[in-house]
């Protein structure tokens, strides 16, 4: 057994932009959109793996590969040592998608409103055909909606999904990942659609799976709260590249990259702010830029704080930095992390100073006459 | 997506001074008036199967330049009580009973005609989907010169330059108003949601969960700007949100509401600090926290109940790990302790001093939760699980 469950080399998926019919005729290039742009990336048997980015970071497409959903235009899959890339159908692909299961994020989209609850946990199990006895499959299916907690379970397998709450649809599509005996499960956004009190539920049923089935989580979130909790190692994805990785409390508390140092200063906090911290925010401008126009070097150097600050290296324009290692399996990629340096601490943004009618001279928009009140 | 970047500040204050209105009030208004006063607000929906009971007496006040969060899960009638406000409610709901009072003017009571005066002019909202919410054929200036040439009745070519202005305010450059609200990005259709809100420099601002459907670091600009805004403008804000969070970071005041009902109400830093009614306690122990040291979440058990047929008593008890005999019967009235909070709870009878009851956290979640082993081969996360297992009950609870 391998402890490395899965293993991404250099993973690349290159969407192309497609042209007119004429470009197509004249072979014009377009070229294309870096959804993923090179990552390596582990997960290991039996933890929570955390990836984590905002809209465009890639996240979802690297979920979307690993679970076979998308093929790679470059480097490797591998599944327990095994390459496992160029699997595209087949016994082998039956094999590994039993192994390999998804959540996706929205219950209410994923269930078939016309499907019972039963019929879309036992699917996966007629298109498998492992279970070839029917009484054996209604079996199976129990078992599964008893583990998502949806118990008594016969109760549920013939109700449809508008008989459920949000919660509940939750578990259900949790069940139909479980029935399969799966080792990786990859979870996409599986909270951010549910409210506080059903995403807590939610996480704590994943945990207890983990403890109870020795599941593996790629857990893909926007909140690094959520991860916070979760996730043993969480990875911050930018661009369609790994910016930094580690124990989830390495990358939290002491980010070796400014990306993730901004992000972790913007999470809002459930304790109101004293005076003057909410100056420890930094506030990235603008957002993500598009896959399709990738910045040079650094791909992150045009919103890095740093630049705007103390002028920027002229290799992050220049040079992609590596992953460097910070020691205890944390690395980031940042020139200032190069040998293991840890980010220095960055005074606070100066906080946005609102241009009062003092410093403008009072010079604000015309007011609008009276009378046309 | 990106666009041009355009720096947070905007070179132009809306209003001069803070607080100052640039036009006048309603003629029927009450200079010393509170901003907005509600009371005793109900509103109903009528559904084939039964009557459902949104909101079910709802009281609270706005002062001048005030930001109140209003917080709770999906159904407990936030956005029911702020729309009440301007009755900008759907068919089948109506206003049953209670009292609006803005400047001291009763809203409740005034026919749709008398109040179309007030809409977007004194209140207008911040919509949740800007991506739904924007008219995907019309250019982001029209949109918001639009409230300006209908409600206020100025000359297109001076709405168009106002509109500009107002997009500059927020953060978008003048030469945007052209464009049309597929060509922007996520963050600056939200920012054109706001200039629109702030057309007609409205008294009241209510944002209806300004921030749920954006990036972490697109929200912080939103907020950022909300809270310049404030500054600059001294608006006034209700902010309906189901994340705390922001609503400690960006609310003076806070009301959580429960299945249509006022659970607990008061100022930001009091409630979060030491909460007393049972629901805020396990909300606020629910939410994600980098700042904690412990990777835990509290679970809060059930859900919010079916307003059609509320349960007796206080409608939180089915849920109450602290549920007496007493709250199964009689629905707690409110109760205002000196220190500026209102809770609805018979765990604090108007009879009492209010000191706070922490209520027993029975089950928690998270990797440094008791019985959660980690990876093996992945070190450090479980170190403190121990320590956490030791922990007394209730420690949780901030």
């Amino acid at each position: 057994m391998n402890e490395e469950l899965v293993r991404l080399e250099d993973l690349q998926v290159h969407f192309p932009i497609r042209g007119s019919f004429a470009d197509a005729i004249l072979r014009r290039r377009h070229g294309a959109v870096r959804a993923v742009d090179g990552i390596d990336l582990a997960i290991r048997r039996g933890e929570v793996l955390g990836l984590v980015g905002e809209s465009g970071s890639g996240k979802t497409t690297t979920g979307r590969v690993i679970v076979k959903l998308t093929r790679p235009t470059g480097g490797r899959l591998l599944l327990d040592g095994q390459d496992v890339t160029a699997v595209w159908g087949g016994p082998a692909l039956r094999d590994y998608r039993r192994r390999v299961q998804l959540i996706f994020q929205d219950p209410y989209e994923t269930l078939n409103p016309k499907q019972t609850i039963h019929d879309f946990v036992a699917e996966p199990l007629e298109v498998q055909r492992i279970v070839p006895l029917a009484s054996a499959r209604e079996r199976r299916v129990l078992e599964a909606l008893e583990a998502a907690g949806l118990r008594p379970a016969s109760d549920f397998a013939f109700r449809y999904p508008h008989e459920l709450s949000g919660g509940q649809r939750q578990r259900v599509v949790i069940a139909g990942a479980l029935v399969l005996g799966p080792e990786l499960v990859v979870a996409d956004e599986p909270v951010s659609m549910l409210d506080v009190s059903i995403r807590t539920e939610i996480l704590k049923l994943m945990l207890d799976l983990r403890t109870e089935h020795g599941l593996t989580y790629l857990f893909i979130t926007h909140d690094l709260s959520v991860a916070w909790v979760i996730a043993d190692r969480i990875a911050v994805m930018y661009l369609g590249r790994i910016l930094e990785i580690g124990l989830a409390e390495d990358v939290i508390r002491r980010p070796g990259n400014p990306y993730t140092q901004a992000l972790v200063s913007v999470m809002p906090s459930p304790e109101p702010p004293e005076i003057g911290h909410r100056a420890k925010r930094q506030i990235l401008v603008g957002e993500t830029p598009s896959a399709a126009a990738i910045p040079t070097g650094c791909r992150f150097h045009p919103r890095c704080p740093w630049a705007a600050r103390a002028g920027i290296l002229e290799r992050c324009r220049t040079a992609e930095p590596p992953l460097f290692d910070m020691g205890n399996g944390h690395a980031a990629a940042c020139w200032l992390a190069e040998g293991g340096r840890p980010l220095p601490v960055l005074e606070a943004t100066p906080a946005v100073v609102p241009q009062t009618a003092g410093v403008t001279g009072g010079a604000g928009p015309t007011p609008l006459p009276a009378a046309n009140r | 997506m990106g666009g041009p970047d355009v720096p947070i500040e905007p070179p132009i204050a809306l209003r001069t001074v803070r607080g100052r209105r640039q036009w006048p009030l309603p003629k029927q208004a009450d200079p010393n008036a509170t901003l907005l006063v509600v009371e005793n607000l109900r509103t109903y929906f009528t559904l084939s199967s039964g009557t459902v009971k949104a909101v079910d007496g709802v009281s609270f006040e706005l002062h001048d330049g005030e930001a109140l969060g209003i917080a709770g899960e999906s159904g407990c009638g936030k956005t029911t009580t702020a729309l009440s406000l301007l009755r900008l409610l759907p068919a089948n709901a109506k206003v049953v009973g209670g009292s609006v009072k803005l400047f001291g003017i009763e809203l409740a009571t005034k026919s749709e005609n008398a109040l179309r005066r007030y809409r977007w002019r004194e209140i207008s909202v911040i919509f949740q989907g800007a991506m739904n919410a924007l008219n995907p054929v019309l250019r982001v200036g029209d949109q918001v010169a639009e409230p300006i040439v209908e409600r206020l009745g100025l000359p297109r070519a001076e709405a168009n330059r106002r509109a500009r202005e107002l997009l500059e305010l927020v953060g978008i450059a003048r030469d945007r108003a052209a464009d049309y609200p597929h060509q922007l990005s996520g963050g600056m259709r939200q920012r054109a949601m706001i200039a629109m809100a702030l057309a007609c420099d409205p008294a009241i601002v209510i944002g209806d969960e300004p921030t749920t459907a954006l990036d972490v670091m697109v929200q912080a600009q939103i907020l950022e700007l909300l809270e310049r805004l404030r500054e600059q403008l001294g608006l006034s804000l209700i902010l309906i949100t189901h994340d705390l969070s922001v609503i400690a970071e960006t609310c003076d005041r806070v009301m959580v509401m429960y299945a249509g009902r006022v659970a607990e109400e008061g100022p930001v830093r009091t409630v979060f600090s030491g909460p007393r009614h049972p629901y805020t306690q396990m909300l606020l122990a629910a939410i994600p926290n980098l700042d904690s040291d412990k990777r835990l979440l509290a679970t809060i058990p059930g859900s919010p109940p079916d307003l059609r047929t509320p349960p007796p008593g206080c409608r939180f008890h089915p849920r109450c790990p602290m549920a007496m005999d007493v709250c199964r019967e009689i629905i707690p009235e409110e109760v205002r302790y000196a220190d500026g909070v209102r809770v609805a709870c018979h765990l604090y009878p108007p009879s009492g001093d209010g000191t706070r009851r922490p209520i027993p956290i029975l089950e928690v979640t998270g990797v440094d939760a008791p019985g959660v082993t980690a990876a093996p081969g992945v070190t450090g996360a479980p170190a403190r699980g121990g320590g956490a297992a030791a922990a007394p009950a209730g420690e949780l609870a901030p």
